[in-house]
């Protein structure tokens, strides 16, 4: 019988032999205290930035009685509230989108859990418990979006650098690194479609209908020396709050941020979907039951602003900034999934 | 509390359980003293009033006899097959058993053990788990599920057979693939290729309809804001518990399955259609979206509750589904009163890869805990050996149309002259 395919796992380390002994060696290692002091400078470089361009921070809401049901192949964690079945958050997307009611932009620095497959633990990539720099423009198109995501991600990086050049030798992170990152040539852009034939001609064996797998994203990555977007991911691929492009049906008006050097992604972000029946559709083709999204379709059949946003993975913007070789490293109390830990 | 199948052939189905393949014959005691040849009355549909037509001329057998050395015997049939993905031993799989009370109780944990050790694949059922509570893994019914999974996997022989966990629009609030997908217990499963997700999307028992269960009044509150809930067999008595059908539409049906093939990247993906009339375009959807198999379950399928007139007069006969369907685009599976070689093989024939067991299963793992499915198997396995050795061929895969007569089939072509 056939093998199945294996070329979603990264299997070239073992993520579990590495992690440390406890909390305490965890936190007095001076390689974990030099990355969480680069992760500060960072969360108030990203604060800064979007703060200086008119965005309002929100605090996100931690349970609800629904979440983003887009995370591939990942478990929600339920909470008994009050008798009432409602989960942690697994992204912070539709109060983003709840939250254009309020300000037309804002964003968030929010908690998500997520019990991702087992498969994950070793990919280096992957924590079920992380936070991500969230925002929503109501009003922008994908291209003000993707501007944002490279304005925060350069920002950051120019900031660490300027202020973190301690941190960064006792990590053995040369800022050579970012010299592209930073000469103002921009991030380029290319179709998931062209990615595919990337990776085809790579031979890797990547399917055209689905997200790019984590070793295809990592071969992308590698051979990359700035930050690059990725555009136009097939319908089947994402939730349904990602929206379908209206020049060309079956694909989405969404773009991923991947880090170079074989990091891989560190952001994904669309246009939203607002208008009530084609979320509705939406959600049946993605196999949810409409019925436990009450309280979102009734906002969204009242009305929502049309929008644009990204959530950047905080933990691996930082694991590509500080030059790390797993994401747990860039959490203070890392949750690798599977790894029962503080 | 034993089982009854009303309309089934449940006396036959529980002799197999008993005797095994001693039930392929007529009773051996009578054997020299009996004149045979009546046929037993058939039960009824297109398929049973068709026969299999073995030929004279058999060059397959020919080139078995060149591979062999000697003539081919039915023993030399291998009945080894993909079954949606995963290696069976013999073309054949357990359908699932749905969440009626029948399912529920320890049968699906025995069956699941005797379909492992068989090596045969098995599909568990969607409401397995979210019936029962928070749906959890944790719950009663993520126990039950786990149960499942546990004994089969713990049987299973290397390399063969694979568990399909089902789930239809309701269970989606559930979340069941994340759940299973991510639980320690069925990683061997997953490792070793041997896991699947079914997207549900209707049933033969009762085309149209959601899942039906009758459930206690003091139950009923429970479910009242997820399923309808109706007082239908009076005032003060049990009620029904109904669930949504599910809305599908060619893209919505496309894009569940690329989804579930994103999702799951290592599992494999099954759909499973109800016996709607445009069942050939259906088919072809999945089939095109990148499903590695379609089960079809025909109109007499299913073991669950459903209203009389959709079990007597609602959805297309299996016959028909399959003639719509024509020559499968990709592999196809089918239940319906599936018990023995005879109707099986001809499912092959009519272009089936393989096919599920539902009721005769769990009728034969009742009447025997331990070795029921095992003999129920064993004597369609003997069956489907002769009747493919019949027809000239060694292989399931072989079968065709051209094995198969239907009353009213189209007149034989006028032949070449002999020269």
């Amino acid at each position: 019988m056939d093998a199945p395919m294996d070329t979603t796992m990264d299997t070239t380390t073992d993520t579990t032999r590495q992690l440390p002994a406890g909390p305490r060696e965890h936190l007095s290692s001076p390689t974990t205290q030099a990355v969480l002091r680069v992760q500060h400078t960072m969360l108030t470089a990203a604060r800064e930035y979007l703060c200086d361009r008119g965005f309002t921070e929100l605090l996100p809401p931690i349970i609800g009685p629904v979440t983003d049901p887009g995370a591939r192949g990942a478990k929600q964690v339920d909470v008994d509230y009050y008798g009432h079945r409602y989960k942690l958050m697994t992204s912070a997307i539709l109060y983003k989108q709840a939250s254009l009611t309020a300000f037309d932009k804002i964003f968030c620095i929010a908690p998500n859990v997520r019990l991702e497959p087992l498969e994950t633990s070793n990919t280096d990539r992957h924590l079920a418990e992380f936070h991500q720099i969230d925002v929503e423009w109501a009003g922008a198109s994908r291209s003000d979006a993707m501007g944002v995501a490279e304005g925060v991600v350069t920002h950051v990086v120019r900031r660490v650098v300027e202020r973190r050049a301690a941190e960064l030798d006792v990590l053995g992170r040369d800022a050579d690194a970012f010299a592209d990152l930073l000469s103002g040539k921009g991030f380029e852009q290319r179709t998931h479609a062209d990615a595919v034939a990337d990776l085809h001609g790579l031979g890797h064996p990547q399917s055209a209908d689905a997200e790019i797998d984590w070793a295809g994203e990592a071969m992308l990555s590698a051979k990359a020396s700035r930050p690059f977007f990725v555009t136009d991911y097939p319908k089947g691929s994402r939730g349904f709050y990602d929206r379908e492009s209206d020049e060309r049906p079956g694909f989405l008006r969404n773009f991923d941020l991947l880090a170079p050097e074989g990091y891989g992604e560190l952001c994904s972000g669309s246009e939203r979907e607002y208008r009530y029946g084609q979320i509705v559709a939406r959600m049946r083709e993605t196999g949810e039951n409409p019925a436990k999204y009450g309280w979102y379709l009734k906002m969204v059949r009242e009305g929502i602003p049309g929008s644009a946003g990204f959530g950047i993975g905080l933990e691996r913007l930082t694991r590509y900034v500080a030059g790390l070789d797993s994401v747990w490293q860039a959490s203070a109390y890392p949750k690798v999934p599977g790894v029962v830990a503080p | 509390m034993s089982l009854t199948a009303p309309g089934f052939p449940e006396d036959a189905v529980r002799e197999r359980a008993r005797i095994g393949t001693a039930a392929v014959f007529p009773d051996v005691t009578g054997y020299g003293t009996t004149l045979y040849g009546e046929a037993e009355q058939a039960t009824g549909d297109a398929l049973d009033a068709a026969a299999l037509v073995p030929p004279v001329f058999v060059p397959e057998r020919l080139e078995k006899l060149i591979d062999l050395a000697r003539e081919p015997l039915y023993t030399d049939v291998d009945l080894v097959s993909d079954v949606g993905g995963f290696a069976a031993p013999l073309p054949l799989y357990l359908s699932a058993f749905g969440s009626t009370q029948v399912a529920s109780t320890d049968l699906g944990v025995a069956a699941s053990a005797q379909a492992g050790a068989l090596g045969v694949p098995m599909v568990v059922g969607e409401n397995v788990v979210p019936v029962s509570g928070y749906g959890r893994l944790g719950d009663a019914g993520g126990r039950s599920l786990l149960a499942r999974i546990t004994a089969y996997a713990d049987a299973a022989p290397d390399g063969f057979g694979g568990v399909v966990v089902q789930q239809s629009t309701e269970d989606a609030d559930a979340e069941v693939w994340n759940l299973v997908y991510s639980d320690p217990a069925a990683r061997p499963l997953l490792e070793s290729g041997r896991l699947g997700f079914e997207l549900k999307v209707g049933q033969g028992a009762k085309p149209g309809l959601g899942g039906m269960t009758v459930v206690a009044p003091g139950e009923a509150a429970r479910l009242a804001d997820q399923f309808a809930v109706e007082p239908v067999f009076g005032a003060g008595g049990p009620l029904l518990r109904s669930a949504s059908p599910g809305t599908f539409t060619e893209e919505i049906l496309r894009q569940q399955i690329r989804l579930m093939r994103n999702n799951f990247p290592r599992a494999r993906v099954w759909v499973k259609l109800p016996p709607g009339r445009d069942i050939a375009a259906a088919a072809q959807v999945a089939w095109a979206a990148g499903a590695d198999s379609v089960t079809v379950d025909g109109a007499q399928g299913g073991s669950g509750w459903a209203p009389r007139g959709f079990l007597h007069g609602v959805g297309l006969p299996l016959a028909e589904c399959l003639r719509r369907i024509g020559t499968p685009a990709g592999c196809l599976l089918v239940t319906g009163r599936i018990w023995e070689g005879l109707r099986a093989v001809k499912c092959l024939a009519a272009g089936a890869r393989a096919v599920g067991l539902g009721r005769a299963a769990l009728l034969a793992v009742e009447t025997d805990p331990d070795a029921g499915l095992r003999r129920l198997v064993d004597a369609l396995a003997l069956e489907a050996r002769m009747l493919v050795s019949a027809l000239g061929k060694y292989r399931p895969a072989a079968l065709s149309r051209d094995d198969l007569w239907f009353a009213g089939d189209e007149p034989v072509r006028e032949l070449e002259p002999v020269r």
